[in-house]
């Protein structure tokens, strides 16, 4: 046990020893304390019978008809977003010309010097930067990592947002942008916080395979993307009701 | 190795993290659901999904709390399809009640049952404390709370299992 515990009383130790049973702190207060060892006495011998009481039968396992491979490379909740998405060709060429400008001048283009059409087209190319977001999987990150992705000072989120997969500071137009992906329906559903980009309404719009919204929120905006089949509606909703700008 | 092979040894590879887990799997739906055969729906549909995102999982060390993360996230959609969000305890389905019946004797019933009525938000880290042998930093992480929250919730569920047996008892 990690927590210091030598200066316990009663009732911070019933606390830590009903929290865990085998938690082993708190020896001074115990020693002088029959009434605490009786406690712990009696949660440890609950402790076994709850676990009995959860140990109910399993039925054999029946496993269910598993498709072949080839299949599940085909299927909705394996594919990943498409991490490529059509510029039309004047934007193409807008942006070949933009690189040559850079080469020639002997520049490296950051982030948020490259122009874009739209909002949008921007929030889709920096989608498209970040392949890692777009893998498929069932393990929510850590805490620590989304704190530091969703720092305080730029935005609270509860967790009523569902299940984070990714999270990373990323910035867009020179400014931070929390990047958050949860796993929907049909693939990775990919959040970007904007505290500092405005729109006046909701904006939907379409890549290759995806669509999108970019929600006005405050003085900032939340842009939600999603595998063209995916509906958005519910995270939409999820995050208008989870997102509070700190700012 | 060949396309056959693959196959074959991605089939292994599951099978092999299936047969560990699959009890964990059943009884984290059990008493999530507290409904036998919406356990077992819910564990079908489970396994449906592992073997589809078998590739993501990396670390077979991980292999428990994937599985029942993909459990709890079929929980979720389950009874968003389905709407079912209370148990009353006098008024219970077979499938329900025969949770509760297969306790060996009297007093595991009753504890059970008073398990059975304890708050989602009790059970839940209670169960994945005492039988999957969570941590309470690895309960945090996975329902997405503070370690101080859960710390609080098992303490709580606790309390309240001890009251009600011993209220068992007094009558």
């Amino acid at each position: 046990m990690s927590r210091e515990t030598e200066t316990m009383n009663c009732e911070q130790y019933r606390e830590a020893i009903s929290a865990e049973p085998a938690f082993d702190g708190g020896t001074e207060h115990l020693s002088a304390c029959v009434d605490c060892q009786t406690f712990r006495t009696e949660i440890r011998a609950l402790d076994v019978r709850i676990e009995s009481a959860l140990l109910v039968d399993v039925p054999e396992l029946k496993m269910p008809e598993l498709p072949d491979i080839e299949t599940v490379a085909a299927s909705d909740n394996v594919v990943p977003l498409a991490s490529r998405r059509s510029f039309s060709k004047p934007v193409w060429l807008a942006l070949a010309a933009t690189v040559l400008l850079a080469a020639l001048i002997g520049i490296r283009l950051p982030d948020f010097g490259t122009s874009y059409a739209s909002l949008e087209e921007q929030v889709l190319a920096h989608v498209d930067r970040e392949p890692g977001a777009f893998r498929v999987t069932s393990t929510p990150v850590s805490e620590s990592r989304l704190a530091k992705a969703v720092p305080a000072h730029i935005a609270a989120l509860n967790h009523d947002v569902g299940m984070i997969t990714y999270a990373q500071s990323c910035s867009i137009n020179g400014y931070p942008v929390p990047h958050l992906v949860i796993q929907g329906e049909r693939g990775p559903i990919t959040i970007l916080l904007m505290p500092n980009e405005s729109v006046s309404e909701a904006r939907t719009f379409e890549g290759e395979n995806v669509h999108g919204v970019i929600l006005p929120v405050g003085s900032g905006s939340i842009a939600i993307i999603g595998n063209r089949e995916e509906q958005l509606d519910r995270v939409t909703k999820k995050m208008l009701d989870s997102v509070n700008w700190s700012t | 190795m060949n396309g056959s092979n693959a196959v074959s040894s991605r089939r292994r590879r599951f099978d092999q993290i299936v047969a560990v887990f699959h009890q964990d799997m059943y009884r984290y739906a059990a008493w999530l659901c507290r409904d036998k055969s919406v356990a077992e729906d819910v564990v079908q549909e489970a396994l449906l999904r592992a073997w589809k995102s078998l590739d993501a999982l990396r670390d077979e060390a991980a292999a428990k709390q994937w599985l029942l993360t993909i459990v709890r996230r079929e929980i979720a959609r389950h009874y968003e399809r389905r709407r079912l969000e209370t148990v009353d305890i006098d008024n219970l389905t077979a499938s329900q009640s025969a949770m509760l019946a297969e306790a060996p004797n009297e007093e595991l019933s009753d504890l059970r049952e008073s398990i059975y009525e304890l708050d989602s938000d009790y059970r839940e880290p209670l169960v994945l404390q005492v039988i999957m042998g969570y941590s309470t930093n690895e309960i945090a992480e996975l329902l997405g709370l503070k370690q101080g929250a859960v710390l609080t919730r098992l303490h709580r569920a606790r309390l309240q299992l001890k009251e009600n047996v011993a209220d068992e008892m007094c009558s």
